[in-house]
């Protein structure tokens, strides 16, 4: 260090006035610095201990300074990591989503066939190994199907291309079929089925407020080992409590938020009967959301649990008015009016008409199926068809299954018309609805679409 | 008369109008609006003060003023002299509250606290923008006062987390009598605290042009209420220096001081400490504090005008074009530009830069009291509204 270069010239001198000096010079600064250093400690108000206490403050808020800014620069390459992986899980979601949509459509079609063909085939005379074989084979698909449905209402409300379609219904049109329907599939688990009639007007979507209640029942019939269900309503202020109840074992506290999650099913599971894939509740969960129909929940473990939905009630004016009003009650077909009335079918798809050809014969229907109206006319002699089954869907550039109807209602008036699709958006249903026509969903049920033929058979007798 | 204009809540303009009266009416006929809410000026010393103080009173219908006299004046053109720039403040942008010291021995944290918190308190009255994060005190003190680190210390203190900047009031090289405005009028040995609080993004800076050499020098007697260093390695301070810059005790000046500084080493950094005079004891008097036992570390400049123009583009690359600059530039780094012949090319940068400011007997950055920097604070874009 170049301290005392300037000393350094003389030094050569080497006399002793010169070492004294320099001595003097050393003591002088080593005095100075010890000053400096011993007082350096102390908190006095000298100016220049105050710069240094600045000094030193303004270091350490540079220092922090610095480490909040790479605090900062850390969080926020975090976060950018993290926006990104959610930007790849949503977009794995909607392929996912997407993926879902297609591929159960796709399905659906074959699935749709293969139950008409398995139905159709029950009524044949079989010999009786056959005749349980063929019962597996309805029962198999029929749980397909149900999967199938269930994965289709998933990804269609994930997907939000499900809207509701609400319009005003006696809650029994609903409430009786349900009832009916599971009063024999309690019967199969030996469980008795309380169902108490309602005929309150409510304003919903009736095939989203269906599938809840039905999943609803569902999940009552999977978890109740002995006892009963409870199927009825109970008038609220804001609204019809529909509600279902069971003596299963409960849901503890822990898991009631729990259970209306994707795949998520309660502890006990009963062996042989967990078909389902844990989607039931969630389904609940989202169409409750878009119907706006809160959901609620009792449950006493080892007594029972209690699912209801509120659903609100039809404004007064549209009482009595509306086509799901009108709706009858089926079940006292016992004439059965399907037997030797014509049906026409057009569908462009050969194995869904030879399949419905197939069901609607074995129901005693003189079935007419083809592609297209003339091919249908050639075909029907002149004789005048009493309900007219229509895919939406005909193809790509033919007019939709509505459009033809409407055409061929012109030459036959009053025609009864079911339009049968694979499509579920809430429009179509309205437009097949404000066209006076029925719309069914594939996969096509076949008991469904009996009765459904049975009371609109019934109304034009 | 020059005059720069932005629709971003500042204005700046100034006058190199003699006549007090003459120069406060063309800074008022460029400032003048409606929604003026303070207006911040730096004017020569050779101005009449009083009259000035009169003149400017009156020229702006008493809105709130601050000030100080300088060793120099940076326009909007550039470096002047013998002329006065001001600052217009937009009300609707910034929230700007004043506060005079003129006891600056006996301001202790007990006087600071109270002075700093009425000042928010009065900028969060009006509403203008959070206070916390988004104000700054800017401080102009008496250059010649020698009380500048305890005064700052002090006020550091109380400010907390609020960046402070600001400048020690010049007398154009004379060295005998520095001001600062405040409430109407002129005062010595006094110091103006302003509290700026604004919408617009705003960044405190400093920067200097000066590397280390090996050489070091120990204080070996002082006199810390003078600022005076009486003996450096044992041996008569201004002998010793002048030897380090190898000329004689007599041909020491102003320039020489500038082209060779000297510094303190605190925490790895080098703070300079400028020299003031050399007095006839062969002591020096210096700039800043010093005290018996420092280590004072030679210096040599490195390019002014590459490490201006990197701090420059430094500020607008994190601020976009900056509105406005308010720059506190010791004397000395103008004199060193002016012995180099680079005094119209430093001009050129911070015109450019949209600078003004004043030159310095010392600059106050974070509480510090540091010499031969340029300290600021340069202002963004007002953000879009409602964003």
């Amino acid at each position: 260090m170049a301290l005392f270069q300037l000393a350094a010239d003389s030094d050569t001198a080497a006399d002793n006035a010169t070492l004294r000096e320099e001595n003097r010079r050393l003591r002088k600064v080593c005095q100075a610095l010890m000053e400096r250093v011993e007082s350096g400690a102390s908190p006095n108000s000298a100016p220049y201990a105050a710069f240094e206490r600045s000094v030193l403050l303004a270091e350490q808020v540079r220092e922090r300074t610095d480490a909040l800014h790479r605090t900062l620069d850390e969080l926020s390459q975090v976060n950018a990591r993290l926006l990104a992986a959610n930007a790849e899980a949503e977009a794995a979601n909607l392929s996912k989503t997407k993926f879902l949509a297609a591929v159960s459509h796709d399905l659906l079609q074959p699935l749709n066939a293969a139950r008409l063909f398995a139905s159709a085939l029950e009524t044949h005379s079989l010999p009786e190994a056959s005749q349980a074989l063929v019962g597996h084979i309805g029962r198999s698909l029929k749980d397909v199907e149900g999967l199938l449905g269930t994965l289709v209402d998933i990804s269609r409300l994930d997907a939000g291309v499900l809207h509701a379609d609400k319009a005003p219904f006696a809650v029994s049109t609903l409430l009786d079929a349900l009832a009916e329907e599971y009063r024999q599939v309690a019967a199969v688990r030996g469980l008795t089925l309380h169902y108490v009639p309602s005929s309150v007007l409510v304003e919903s979507d009736l095939a989203l407020l269906a599938r809840v209640v039905r999943n609803f029942l569902s999940n009552a019939v999977r978890y109740t080992e002995h006892g009963h269900l409870l199927l009825g309503c109970r008038r609220r202020a804001k609204g019809l409590e529909i509600m279902v109840g069971d003596t299963g074992s409960g849901i503890p506290k822990l898991q009631r938020q729990a259970i209306f999650l994707e795949f998520r099913r309660a502890n006990q599971s009963h062996s042989g009967h967990s078909r389902g894939l844990g989607l039931g509740l969630a389904i609940v969960d989202r169409i409750s959301t878009m119907l706006d129909h809160p959901i609620m929940l009792d449950s006493r473990l080892g007594c029972g649990s209690l699912f209801s939905i509120l659903v609100p009630y039809a404004p007064p004016s549209m009482a009595g008015d509306s086509y799901s009003a009108r709706a009858t009650p089926f079940h006292h077909w016992e004439s059965d009016p399907l037997q030797g009335c014509v049906v026409w079918v057009i569908d462009d798809d050969p194995a869904i008409t030879e399949g419905m050809q197939a069901l609607l014969g074995s129901w005693g229907c003189r079935v007419r199926a083809a592609a297209t109206v003339s091919a249908l006319e050639a075909a029907s002699d002149g004789e005048r068809p009493a309900v007219l089954l229509v895919d939406y869907h005909l193809g790509e550039h033919r007019e939709s299954g509505i459009d033809l109807a409407s055409r061929l209602r012109r030459r036959y008036p009053g025609l009864a018309t079911v339009v049968i699709t694979a499509n579920h958006e809430a429009a179509l249903k309205r437009a097949a609805r404000e066209a006076g026509m029925h719309c069914l969903l594939k996969p096509l049920k076949p008991l469904r679409l009996k009765m459904l033929l049975g009371t609109l058979l019934e109304n034009h007798a | 008369m020059t005059t720069f204009q932005m629709n971003s809540g500042i204005a700046t303009a100034a006058s190199n109008q003699l006549n007090p009266c003459q120069a406060a009416w063309e800074l008022a006929q460029q400032l003048g609006h409606e929604h003026l809410g303070f207006v911040l000026f730096f004017c020569s010393a050779e101005y009449p003060l009083d009259g000035l103080a009169a003149a400017l009173g009156s020229a702006f219908n008493h809105v709130p003023m601050s000030g100080c006299t300088t060793a120099g004046e940076i326009t909007p053109q550039g470096y002047d002299r013998g002329s006065v720039v001001a600052i217009g403040f937009d009300r609707r942008v910034f929230a700007i509250e004043t506060a005079l010291i003129d006891d600056l021995d006996h301001f202790d944290l007990s006087r600071a606290q109270p002075l700093v918190d009425t000042l928010l308190e009065r900028c969060r009255q009006q509403a203008v923008a959070p206070v916390n994060e988004h104000s700054f005190a800017l401080t102009l003190l008496d250059g010649l006062s020698s009380r500048e680190e305890q005064v700052l210390a002090t006020l550091d203190a109380a400010l907390g987390r609020i960046p402070s900047f600001g400048g020690s009031a010049g007398d154009d090289n004379h060295l005998t009598h520095t001001h600062v405005y405040a409430e109407g009028s002129f005062h010595t040995r006094a110091a103006v605290v302003v509290m700026l609080n604004t919408r617009l993004p705003f960044e405190v800076f400093s920067t200097h042009h000066l590397e280390p050499l090996a050489h070091k020098l120990v204080v070996t007697e002082a006199d810390r209420d003078q600022r005076r260093v009486l003996e450096l390695n044992g041996l008569p301070a201004a002998e010793v220096y002048a030897a380090l810059v190898a000329c004689s005790v007599d041909a020491l000046s102003p320039s020489i001081f500038a082209q060779h500084p000297l510094a303190v080493c605190i925490g790895g950094q080098h703070y300079i400490r400028s020299i003031q005079r050399v007095n006839n004891d062969a002591s020096l008097t210096f700039y800043c504090a010093v005290e018996t036992g420092i280590v004072l570390t030679a210096m040599k400049p490195a390019p002014l005008l590459s490490d201006l123009d990197a701090m420059l583009q430094r500020v607008q690359q994190r601020l976009g074009a900056t509105p406005a600059i308010i720059g506190c530039d010791c004397f000395l780094r103008r004199m060193a530009l002016e012995s180099l012949q680079q005094l119209e090319q430093a001009s050129a940068l911070l015109r450019q830069a949209r600078v003004v400011g004043f030159n310095t007997y010392g600059e106050q950055h974070h509480g510090m009291h540091v010499n031969q920097t340029f300290t600021g604070v340069a202002f963004g874009a007002l953000p879009a509204s409602g964003g």
